[in-house]
């Protein structure tokens, strides 16, 4: 298989054939740790003439995947124009170590971040003493919900209610702290976006929250 | 400067892969690692917040030597020096705990010390007080002390038996594993405990015997089997021996007879006993293969007087059923801290030579040409032993590395007056704990995160530990330190210099390798290369060993061993101590705390010492959800917040055995052992639960164990 002109192996989905190579493509609601759920379509390519999700396409009996491709770039920068609708500011706190995939992947697209500021969801919940949750970051990947149910098999959290009103949640009314929740942080590791984002580690050395730099993300 | 490390978890047994984070030498997050097949991902909360530890203010930075009555600030030199120069005069009146906590290489290197520059067996570690009934049966009937299975096995297996431990609180990666088998593959699973846990929500037949009644309730499980007939007899005539004389003590009496000696439903017993013996396939099992069933257990089994029976009694079912030797089946003793198994491997037990090896005279010739010196023949003395052994001045002195027996020993006070008698003590570890705060000589050590290494967890995979943090203080890893106390020491014993001149820990890992049949074939490069690799492993072109038992028992037959119902415990419930109290674990604290006390997030989700109690009882005594209550047994008491729930059965009161302000299970345990092992009864002892009056405010906390009065 050959992979923007690049042999690339054929084991594994066209999503591991990319990453391998080295090539940056977006794949919001792809974890390392998961099977794909194919939500979020940031991960299109063209694979022998037709737009896929390179997550979950196996690469097998594909010859010819184009990442870069004037069709796929536009459609992909549509879907992430899309996705920047679905939350507010960046938060100025350090995220994740993935939280920075979102904005990366805007900045690569060229796409002003947010395009259109809104904020229906906008609850915190930082009654957990490990980790906080800014509603208002997040873009409904499911990849939080995902690695709580798929990967922890524990279900304390799922997205409820619908269109403009879904959003990820232990429950009506309830907070982590009240849920089954046991803090074992597979979600905080999961977010793409630093919506779900660890507390500071307790760290008296290390006076205040740092403020996050690169990709060109800084806060306005 | 930003870095990633991929290491290993140092809090439990499962042994996750860890990647830590570092920005300008201090640890800002904790990953997780999708390549290791142990964690496969996953993480529990210690693992992924608890850290922190690592570079709290408290951590010890400099020697410690008391002068004047005080602990003072030392230099290695001159603490080192006193160390020799002490530890020469009781040669023969020595004990040393090792900790299964540090790397293999630590602990290689201290059981090398001790054998050879102090001339004793006389070393031991925490694993006498969690799972030596386990290993003594495992040893009779097998002629290995180990897991035989993986933690794949969990997910392949048909149906799980889950006996006397807690894996959501203590095995939170293993826990989710077996959800996993459960929701994804249909996998039955039967949950034996006398207090309701988070598994058995999804438990097929969950099973609360009375305290103390496990030897009745796996006899009586046995014996539905053989009623049903559902008995492996191709298994037990081909692996097997003394299958006869075994059964003869079971159908000494009948499954409602037993079910009843144990509080549990006949019907639920027979179902419990079919399910492990001939469980359905679970979804996706190749149909050419028999479906498997793992069994699982923890310090409920283990922590009685009676701990080997119980046991006995576990591995004759695996026997009688032939789960043993196949893909999905197995039986695994679910290992507490991080290198248990590997602790155990490296020697630091008193019965054995490196890798479970006799003290016999060819086996002893081969460590001795390595060594070049002679190493004592008689087996040493056990943990416990020494402890109580102060008493009669048979142990004068004792090394600690990285324990802390005035938290973890039964009957606190008892052990802290046995210490205080002792006239040299030396500890060695992160922070200054209760057992440190009575020794002549402190000697600061290294976390896990400070240092390169090995632990073994209980998969028997051995994974590499690496250095991701600069050395805190002037701390030192184990390994270094005893290396050099052994070289000061050395000369004065006729042992030469070169045994403990070690580079790095690559250099110990390969004589330990050398030395240890199982171990052989693993070396750092490989374990750079491949990941983590499970022993016996006894070539370099070897790949690990998934499951122990495919074809024989390393002792030949498997062996049934007859076991009868003892009296359920050594203290029971009276008028006086009317409740039963049952130790364990919280999810959010790690065994007595000592590190996880020092991480700020997992004090705010616990910071008082939980006492759990049947709404029956809560509601005779006055006691409300969230009451102050103080608990009382004939050796101490403790003061903790009521949790009001029916998990527990009447008359028993649940309390992990962490210690949060000042108040400890451990001052109320009992220090009665089980004779094989040597194991304390920490499951089961009698006390009295009372509301906290207002003037009980003098009673709060335990006994005072940090003055020293020699
Ligand atoms: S919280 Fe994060 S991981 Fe969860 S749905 Fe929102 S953006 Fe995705
Ligand atoms: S931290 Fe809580 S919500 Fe997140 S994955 Fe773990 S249990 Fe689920
Ligand atoms: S990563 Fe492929 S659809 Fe989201």
């Amino acid at each position: 298989m050959k992979v923007d002109g690049r042999t690339a192996p054929e084991t594994g989905s066209i999503l591991d054939a990319v990453l391998a190579l080295g090539i940056h493509l977006p794949h919001l609601c792809k974890d390392d740790n998961l099977p794909p759920i194919g939500a979020c379509r940031t991960c299109l390519v063209e694979a022998d003439g037709r737009v896929v999700a390179a997550c979950h396409t196996p690469a097998a009996g594909v010859s010819e995947v184009l990442t870069a491709s004037e069709r796929v770039a536009r459609l992909r920068r549509e879907v992430l124009r899309l996705t920047s609708r679905m939350h507010g500011r960046e938060p100025d706190v350090a995220g994740g170590p993935r939280s920075g995939e979102i904005w990366a992947a805007y900045e690569e697209h060229g796409l002003e971040r947010p395009a259109f500021p809104r904020r229906i969801r906008d609850g915190t919940d930082a009654t957990s003493p490990f980790f906080e949750f800014e509603e208002q970051a997040c873009i409904l990947c499911g990849r939080c919900v995902t690695a709580c149910q798929q990967l922890q098999h524990i279900g304390a959290i799922g997205i409820a209610g619908t269109a403009t009103s879904a959003r990820v949640t232990p429950g009506a009314g309830a907070t982590f702290a009240s849920s089954i929740c046991t803090a074992c942080g597979s979600c905080v590791a999961a977010c793409p976006t630093h919506a779900l984002r660890p507390k500071p580690m307790s760290d008296p050395a290390q006076a205040g929250r740092s403020r996050r730099r690169g990709n060109g993300t800084e806060d306005r | 400067m930003e870095r990633k490390t991929v290491s290993t978890c140092p809090f439990c047994g499962v042994g996750c892969g860890i990647v830590l984070h570092t920005r300008d030498d201090r640890i800002t997050w904790v990953d997780d690692d999708p390549g290791n097949p142990s964690s496969r991902g996953m993480l529990c909360v210690k693992g992924r917040f608890g850290i922190p530890f690592v570079q709290h203010p408290d951590r010890l930075t400099t020697p410690l030597v008391r002068r004047d009555g005080e602990l003072q600030p030392a230099s290695w030199d001159d603490a080192l020096d006193i160390v020799a120069e002490r530890l020469l005069e009781y040669r023969g009146a020595f004990g040393s705990f090792a900790s299964a906590k540090a790397t293999n290489e630590d602990a290689f290197v201290q059981q090398k010390f001790v054998r050879l520059v102090m001339g004793t067996n006389n070393i031991d570690h925490c694993t006498r007080l969690c799972h030596s009934p386990s290993v003594e049966a495992m040893l009779v009937q097998l002629g290995s002390g180990a897991t035989s299975n993986s933690y794949i096995d969990y997910e392949e297996a048909s149906c799980l038996v889950v006996v006397g431990c807690d894996p959501d609180s203590n095995h939170p990666v293993i826990a989710s594993r077996m959800r996993k088998a459960v929701d994804d593959y249909g996998t039955k699973l039967v949950v034996v405990n006398p207090k309701r846990i988070d598994l058995a929500e999804r438990a097929d037949v969950f099973l609360q015997p009375a305290p103390g009644t496990d030897v009745a309730l796996f006899n009586g499980m046995a014996r539905a089997i053989l009623d049903d007939g559902l008995e492996d007899r191709e298994f037990i005539a081909a692996r097997t021996e003394g299958f006869e004389a075994w059964r003869a003590v079971v159908i000494e009496r009948t499954v409602e007879e037993y079910a009843q000696a144990c509080g549990v439903d006949p019907h639920a017993l027979r179902l419990a006993a079919r399910l492990y013996a001939r469980p359905p396939a679970r979804r996706g099992l190749p149909a050419d293969e028999r479906p498997g069933s793992c069994l699982a257990w923890g310090m409920g089994i283990t922590q009685h007087t009676h701990g080997t029976d119980n046991a006995h009694a576990l591995i004759n079912l695996a026997l009688l059923a032939g789960q043993l030797g196949r893909p999905g089946c197995g039986i695994s003793p679910l290992r507490g801290q991080n290198n248990v198994q590997g602790c155990g491997d490296a020697g630091c037990i008193p019965d054995s030579l490196p890798g479970y090896q006799p003290y016999r005279d060819d086996v002893a010739a081969r460590f001795e040409e390595a060594w070049n010196a002679g190493i004592p023949r008689e087996p040493g003395i056990k943990a416990t032993d020494m402890v109580e052994r102060i008493a009669t001045g048979e142990i004068r002195a004792m090394y600690i590395v990285g324990e802390n027996p005035l938290l973890s020993e039964p009957n606190l006070a008892h052990a802290g007056d046995l210490f205080r008698r002792l006239e040299f003590l030396v500890v060695q570890d992160l922070f200054l704990h209760e057992t440190a705060e009575l020794a002549d000589v402190v000697l600061p050590a290294c976390s896990f995160a400070e240092k390169d290494g090995t632990f073994t967890n209980s998969e028997r995979r051995v994974q590499r530990v690496r250095q991701a943090v600069p050395r805190v203080g002037q701390s030192r890893p184990d390994w270094e330190i005893i290396c050099d106390l052994a070289r000061r020491m050395a000369p004065r014993v006729g042992v030469d210099l070169g045994q403990f001149a070690y580079r790095s820990p690559a250099e110990i890992f390969a004589e330990m390798a050398r030395l240890t049949p199982q171990l052989r074939g693993i070396s750092y490069e490989q374990l750079d290369r491949e990941g983590g690799i499970q022993w016996p492993c006894p070539s370099a072109d070897h790949p690990g060993t998934r499951f122990l038992y495919a074809e024989s028992f390393p002792r030949g037959r498997g062996r049934f061993v007859p076991v009868r119902q003892a009296t359920p415990a050594a203290e029971l419930p009276d008028a006086d101590y009317p409740l039963i109290l049952n130790t364990g674990r919280v999810l959010y604290h790690w065994h007595g705390g000592t590190l996880t006390r020092r991480v700020q997030a997992l004090m705010d989700q616990v910071s008082e010492v939980p006492v759990t109690i049947h709404p029956g009882d809560a509601e005779r005594l006055g006691i409300a959800d969230g009451d102050e209550v103080v608990v009382r047994s004939r050796r101490g008491r403790l003061t903790g917040r009521a949790v009001v729930t029916d998990a527990v059965r009447t008359g028993s009161v649940f309390v992990p055995f962490v210690k949060l302000r000042e108040s400890a299970a451990n001052f109320l345990t009992n220090n009665a052992y089980d004779e094989p092992s040597r194991i304390p009864e920490y499951k089961v002892c009698a006390v009295r639960v009372e509301k906290k009056r207002p003037w009980d405010a003098a009673l709060t906390g335990g006994w005072p164990t940090a003055s020293r009065d020699k």
